[in-house]
């Protein structure tokens, strides 16, 4: 077993790890962070994603022991003080049905555009290709991330023409 | 909480946010593998190892320590050793000295404090079998039926008669033939199958888990647990995705974790891993339907006769109403005087197949449309013409005998799907097989039409009469407000919002007084499984009817209390009477619950009386209504690497009423995305070893978000006026004809005719590289 410290959600955690336990099961398992979900424990579905020192990884394919020092961020460190911009427009349009992507895809769409605030079409499904989800088609998801982008270039537009 | 247009005083037709959309963008859904139980433990199942065979022993390595694990066996029944489903054939655990029908038919349950101590304890159980010769898959068995009719093994048939085919193909011009072949599809819900079974000091279980029919164990289980259906209590936890595949099988599921939990007393948790699901749940039938079409010159059919025979796998489970489905949507759509569908349910030793969204339906309609476009090359017609000339609309006479009624908007789809779509001239503009100088893709466009019939099939419904409550309750704040009691599940379609939007409306109360509690069997009446695109239709329906009982109750109330005895209306949350001041909801609800106990309104589903239906002949109403849809598919096929590319689908439903704009535009979306997987990506065989060949989703392939093709969903609405607020099936039809759009779509393209789905890349370059020229 090792001893690890990282920053969880904002604040600082340490947890001990064995060699093989991955990142999603220390989470999962011993530290009570159950929006990263296991949809096939290989990589293959997405629905673990957090992020990592702000880039999206898959926690089932992370060894607790890499996160050391590193900075990772789930859903649960995701819009504490309300909803974020994302989450509200996926709320309002109705985007999600049996939910159990959702978190994986809010923080790959929200890595997404803070990367890259501006993005194409081809540019959200590149970033959001690793996701899967069986209910939706995908089309609200895309439609609502190039939404909120373009709202949020607008409104970034129109602050710097005040100021 | 909602938007509402300014325009209209309804909640129905408006597209108010999703009543659980907060809780799953923000992580507050606790699904069952989130819920923190403490000192439940973990449960593994044991397999067998052959897929025929005597099971001879099951024996435990005396060198392991059990001293900590409990093993449950066949041995360990309390009663009979039966599911009860469809039949009574299946046992619940495979037993020593019996015979095993498929692989990994389940033997024991192991239960540990932990998962890993489970797993380590089943890999010490050995199971030997003495194998027997096996039939796995659908071909085999379609060979019997084909050279030696009376050694094929059926579970179960069925013939639809109409008229006389052998006076119909008399009559015909030409009499065309076809073959078309379907495989197995993995529902593929995200969240894996899962289920919690507490036993309780009296002797009685509770049970929660991720799935579709909360009553189905509390009736299918007694025999096995030796338990009545009050002392088997159920509760549905979120469902991450479900699609069918959580109807029958969580039955199974919850036998499976009861046996060691009655066995030690500990609650007992079953959660599959995905190689396990995927490997050891239900999957939708494979197909092989053959039409024989008598047809004149002019195009009209004189005669169809249609075989359907679907894969039931080892035993019948629920396969004998999917076969039914099957065959009443195999001749559905067109005009004929003429029509015998013969149907029969395979037996196979293979795992035996289950519901998948459209339940045979999807089946027939990839028979029929891909046919229709085979006769309307033969006959050299025009797919679209020779669809507007046949199809089934209001007055026309269905193969049971059934009028359509007028509630019906197949021309309506039709009309709007080719016109969306330019069809016409996208058709004419299709490769054939032709490259153009320095083009790589061939293009074509395809289209289908087909019915669903709405609720369960035949008399279900009028047997079964939908129960549903909604309560007068205070809510979590205080407040006076309802509750919705159905059996009915979310799992992503929307039924929380929607209901509440229809209880809303009835009621005359906001959407915010209104709660949906998670179906819990000891709390709500039976409203039915979650299945058969039934909810909206039906117990929207019964809560419409039922929220109008609360609210005349109410209304009495009030009357006698605050208005001296005049009769008084509740109107968008208000007691009024003209010329007196308005009362609000919340003072005559507090009011009366303080003075009335069990305040709520019922509601009992019927048909309507002159709906008959005869299940031995099948003659009759096989449907209370239907829903219409038309998909038109355009595709591109790289003439190189072969790969198709589905690049637009325009979609029109007529869905009835359509409650919710924006869900049921999603809920068509991915119906059609998994119908898109189910036409050229996702390939689930059996292997020798009687496993299937796909274990895990690099073999088993969904569409991703780059392989979606643009939508186009529009509805046309035909409500279906019986039953207020006039909804009609949604679930199941997005899921019924893309496949055969996009095989039509390929034929355009490639002037190939393919018979069999998926359309991998490999069938692609067979069919462009065969010596003799498919049919085009």
């Amino acid at each position: 077993m090792k001893h690890i410290t990282f920053q969880l959600n904002g604040s600082a955690r340490s947890v001990w790890v064995g060699p093989n336990e991955t990142l999603l099961d220390v989470l999962r398992g011993k530290l009570g962070i159950k929006t990263p979900k296991e949809g096939c424990g290989r990589g293959d579905c997405g629905a673990c994603t957090v992020l990592l020192d702000g880039k999206a990884v898959r926690s089932c394919l992370i060894l607790a022991v890499e996160v050391e020092g590193q900075s990772v961020t789930t859903l649960e460190g995701v819009g504490q003080k309300g909803p974020t911009a994302l989450q509200k427009a996926f709320i309002e349009n109705n985007v999600f049905q049996c939910g159990f992507c959702a978190p994986g895809v809010i923080l790959a769409a929200s890595a997404l555009l803070a990367e890259n605030p501006k993005p194409s079409e081809a540019e959200v499904r590149e970033a959001l290709a690793g996701n899967l989800c069986r209910c939706t088609g995908y089309e609200p998801i895309v439609k609502t991330v190039l939404a909120v982008a373009k709202k949020t270039a607008r409104q970034s537009t129109s602050r710097r023409v005040r100021s | 909480m909602s938007k509402r247009s300014k325009k209209s005083d309804r909640w129905v037709g408006q597209s108010m946010i999703r009543v659980d959309g907060d809780g799953k963008v923000r992580g507050r859904t606790q699904y069952l593998n989130d819920i923190p139980y403490k000192g439940v433990w973990q449960g593994v199942v044991v397999r067998t190892p052959v897929a025929h065979g005597i099971l001879k022993a099951v024996t435990l390595d005396p060198a392991f320590d059990w001293s900590q694990v409990v093993v449950a066996t066949a041995e360990d029944i309390p009663g009979e050793n039966i599911v009860h489903m469809h039949d009574r054939t299946m046992p619940l655990l495979a037993a020593v000295g019996g015979e095993i029908k498929y692989r990994g038919e389940p033997v024991a349950v192991v239960a540990a404090p932990t998962l890993a101590l489970a797993q380590e304890a089943a890999r010490h159980i050995t199971v030997t079998a003495d194998e027997l010769p096996a039939l796995l898959t659908l071909p085999e068995a379609i060979k019997i039926y084909k050279s030696a009719p009376k050694k094929f093994d059926t579970m179960q048939s069925k013939r639809i008669v109409k008229g006389d085919v052998a006076k119909g193909f008399a009559l015909a011009d030409e009499i065309i033939t076809g073959e078309y072949w379907a495989g197995h599809q993995e529902q593929l819900y995200l969240e894996n199958q899962g289920v919690v079974v507490f036993p309780q000091q009296d002797g009685s279980i509770w049970a929660e888990g991720s799935l579709q029919c909360p009553y189905f164990p509390v009736h299918e289980l007694n025999d096995a647990l030796r338990l009545p259906p009050e002392k088997i209590r159920v509760r549905q936890t979120p469902v991450g995705g479900a699609f069918g595949g959580k109807e029958e099988y969580p039955t199974m599921l919850i036998g499976y974790a009861a046996l060691p939990a009655l066995k030690s007393g500990k609650p007992v948790k079953i959660t599959y891993e995905r190689n396990e699901d995927i490997l050891f749940t239900p999957k939708r039938h494979p197909v092989w339907v053959r039409y024989k079409t008598g047809v004149k010159k002019d195009g009209t059919f004189t005669a169809i006769e249609c075989d359907f025979v679907i894969d039931g796998g080892a035993y019948l489970t629920i396969s004998d109403v999917v076969m039914f489905r099957g065959i009443l949507h195999c001749a559905l759509a067109y005009r004929c005087e003429n029509v015998i569908v013969r149907g029969e349910v395979a037996r196979t030793h293979s795992f035996p197949s289950g519901a998948f969204r459209g339940f045979g339906a999807p089946q027939a309609v990839w028979g029929m449309e891909s046919h229709l476009d085979v006769v309307a090359a033969r006959l050299g017609k025009k797919p679209d013409e020779l669809r507007l000339q046949l199809h089934a609309r209001p007055g026309d006479i269905t193969p049971t005998g059934q009028v359509l009624s007028s509630e019906n908007g197949s021309t309506a789809c039709l009309q709007l799907a080719l016109k969306r779509s330019d069809f016409a001239r996208k058709l004419k503009e299709s490769s054939r097989g032709r490259l153009k100088r320095g083009q790589q893709k061939l293009r074509g466009i395809g289209m289908s039409f087909f019915g669903h019939g709405a609720a369960f099939t035949g008399d279900g419904e009028a047997n079964f009469k939908a129960k549903g409550r909604v309560e007068l309750a205070l809510l979590e704040d205080g407040q006076p407000g309802v509750n919705i009691r159905v059996s009915s599940v979310e799992m992503g379609q929307g039924v929380h919002t929607v209901l509440t939007q229809i209880v809303a409306d009835a009621m005359q109360i906001g959407p915010e007084r209104i709660r949906y509690p998670m179906a819990d069997t000891g709390l709500v009446p039976n409203s039915g499984p979650t299945v058969a695109s039934r909810t909206t239709m039906v117990v929207g329906n019964v809560v419409h009817r039922a929220a109008g009982d609360l609210k005349a109750q109410l209304e009495a109330f009030a009357a006698e209390k605050f208005f001296k005895g005049k009769a008084c209306e509740l109107r968008t949350g208000k007691f009024v009477v003209k010329g007196t001041r308005a009362i609000p909801f919340a003072k005559v609800a507090q009011a009366m619950l303080t003075e009335c106990q069990n305040i709520s309104g019922k509601f009992e589903f019927l048909l309507p009386p002159e709906i008959q239906w005869d299940q031995g002949t099948f003659v009759g109403d096989a449907y209370p209504g239907y829903s219409w849809g038309v998909n038109i598919a355009e595709v591109e096929v790289d003439a190189l690497t072969c790969e198709v590319a589905v690049k637009r689908v325009a979609a029109v439903f007529d869905i009835g009423t359509v409650i919710n704009p924006v869900s049921a535009s999603g809920q068509v979306e991915g119906g059609l995305t998994q119908a898109l997987g189910y036409t050229i990506m996702e390939k689930l065989g059996t292997g020798k070893d009687g496993l299937y060949d796909a274990t895990r989703l690099q073999t088993y392939i969904i569409p991703t978000i780059l392989d979606v093709p643009e939508f186009d969903v529009s509805f046309v609405e035909y409500p279906y006026s019986f039953a207020p607020p006039g909804a009609k099936g949604l679930g199941e039809i997005p899921m019924d004809g893309l496949a055969p759009a996009i095989a039509n779509a390929i034929a355009a393209a490639t002037g190939r005719r393919i018979n069999q789905i998926p359309i991998t890349p490999e069938v692609i370059y067979q069919a462009l590289h065969a010596d003799s020229k498919g049919t085009p």
